[in-house]
């Protein structure tokens, strides 16, 4: 199997030199929760959408009509990919290694990944701390510029660890953000962390008032994706993100 | 020449640790494929964890929409809790934008297996931000004297 199974449909002309936030099913839905908020919020369109014969057979009826349920939105400055499905765990290396290759071939200036990190007492967590991470020394400046914790060692699995290695692969300035979140609750107040942070590195004024009054329909609404999500996320050892790394290799 | 490679006590592990994972992936699949709401019960399953420690079991309970005074926390058997509450409002398949099934959901209602044994009658329980937490403390055993 190779990547090029996975294709990028685009119904509008995405340009080169894009910046793109990627927000696929993870703990606590937070980057799913996120994009879909700021797909919502800059009124984004829809440009494009992932299609691989190894997907499940769905789609996403809206009025009807069949949608993938990976797609990317866009408007002249900035883009946004958003899953409405588990991905599988069996095949998300290809879905993800599929993706970057399309940004890559739309020489991409900037790919923003926002997720979250695992913490068994979320629920007594008054103020939610955000880390970041990054393919490469310079984009990792710009987390610390920015007065972004540096998430220095441990490990990461899932989607957001795809994204950064596919991305230091291809030589693609590529951040991870991770905000302190619920394994397998849906996290909007994790959301807006990371939608706070991704405003100050972007420069950008996404409101997420609205975000944290809807909290709690959007944990009702989230909650059989992420009981979908949470499945696949134990197929691929998510819960390896609370180990510590063994040997110090300097 | 046939090489007769003897199958190691590690192989054997190995392969019975894949049929035991194989089963697991089964069951967890067994139970996803039934839908999460009952619209004769009006209830809805909330998403619930088991965290299984030295001395407690700490089960979660993500409760959004919950009014915490209906909160009830029932033993079914030494290993089975169930946990139902009321809603404040009630929910219909249109608030989701889902026009094609009819139904509205005033409660939510799980049973949660517990997966080591406790004692259900000393579980403390509080409501924090929609989540409910019950901690039970777990059985004690004989105690062993360390000579």
């Amino acid at each position: 199997m190779s990547g090029e199974e996975v294709r990028v449909i685009e119904y509008r002309d995405v340009p080169e030199g894009i910046r793109i936030v990627c927000g696929l099913p993870d703990i606590g839905l937070v980057g799913v929760i996120a994009t879909a908020h700021i797909i919502y919020k800059l009124k984004l369109k829809e440009v494009a959408y992932v299609d691989a014969d190894l997907l499940p057979p769905i789609v996403i009826l809206e009025n009807g009509l069949p949608k993938s349920p990976i797609r990317i939105f866009g408007n002249k400055d900035l883009f946004v990919l958003s899953s409405e499905i588990a991905i599988p765990s069996n095949i998300i290396n290809l879905i993800v290694k599929g993706i970057i290759d399309w940004v890559w071939k739309k020489k991409a200036e900037k790919v923003l990944t926002l997720g979250g990190i695992p913490v068994p007492n979320r629920h007594e967590i008054e103020k939610l701390r955000i880390f970041g991470a990054a393919s490469d020394e310079t984009t990792l400046k710009k987390l610390v510029e920015n007065e972004i914790e540096i998430l220095q060692r441990g490990f990461l699995v899932g989607p957001q660890a795809l994204i950064l290695k596919y991305c230091a692969e291809r030589s693609i300035p590529a951040m991870a953000l991770l905000a302190e979140a619920f394994y397998n609750y849906p996290d909007p107040e994790a959301s807006s962390v990371v939608i706070q942070a991704l405003n100050k590195i972007m420069n950008m004024n996404i409101d997420v008032s609205e975000l944290i009054e809807k909290g709690e329909e959007v944990r009702l609404a989230m909650r059989d994706m992420m009981r979908r999500t949470q499945t696949e996320l134990m197929r691929m050892r998510k819960s390896q993100e609370y180990d510590v790394p063994g040997f110090y290799i300097r | 020449m046939v090489i007769v490679r003897r199958r190691s006590i590690f192989d054997i592990f190995r392969e019975y640790m894949e049929e035991l994972e194989e089963l697991a992936d089964e069951i967890i699949e067994r139970s996803m494929e039934r839908p999460s709401w009952d619209t004769n019960a009006q209830s809805l399953e909330p998403l619930f964890n088991v965290f299984v420690r030295s001395d407690r079991v700490i089960v979660t309970v993500d409760l959004p929409k919950a009014d915490p005074e209906s909160i009830r926390i029932s033993r079914i058997s030494d290993d089975l809790v169930e946990i139902t509450a009321k809603m404040r409002i009630k929910i219909r398949f249109e608030d989701f934008g889902v026009t094609h099934r009819k139904g509205e959901f005033t409660q939510f209602c799980c049973r949660i297996p517990l997966p080591v044994p406790v004692e259900v009658s000393e579980a403390k329980a509080r409501f924090i931000r929609g989540i409910l937490e019950v901690t039970f403390p777990r059985k004690r055993g004989y105690e062993i004297k360390v000579e």
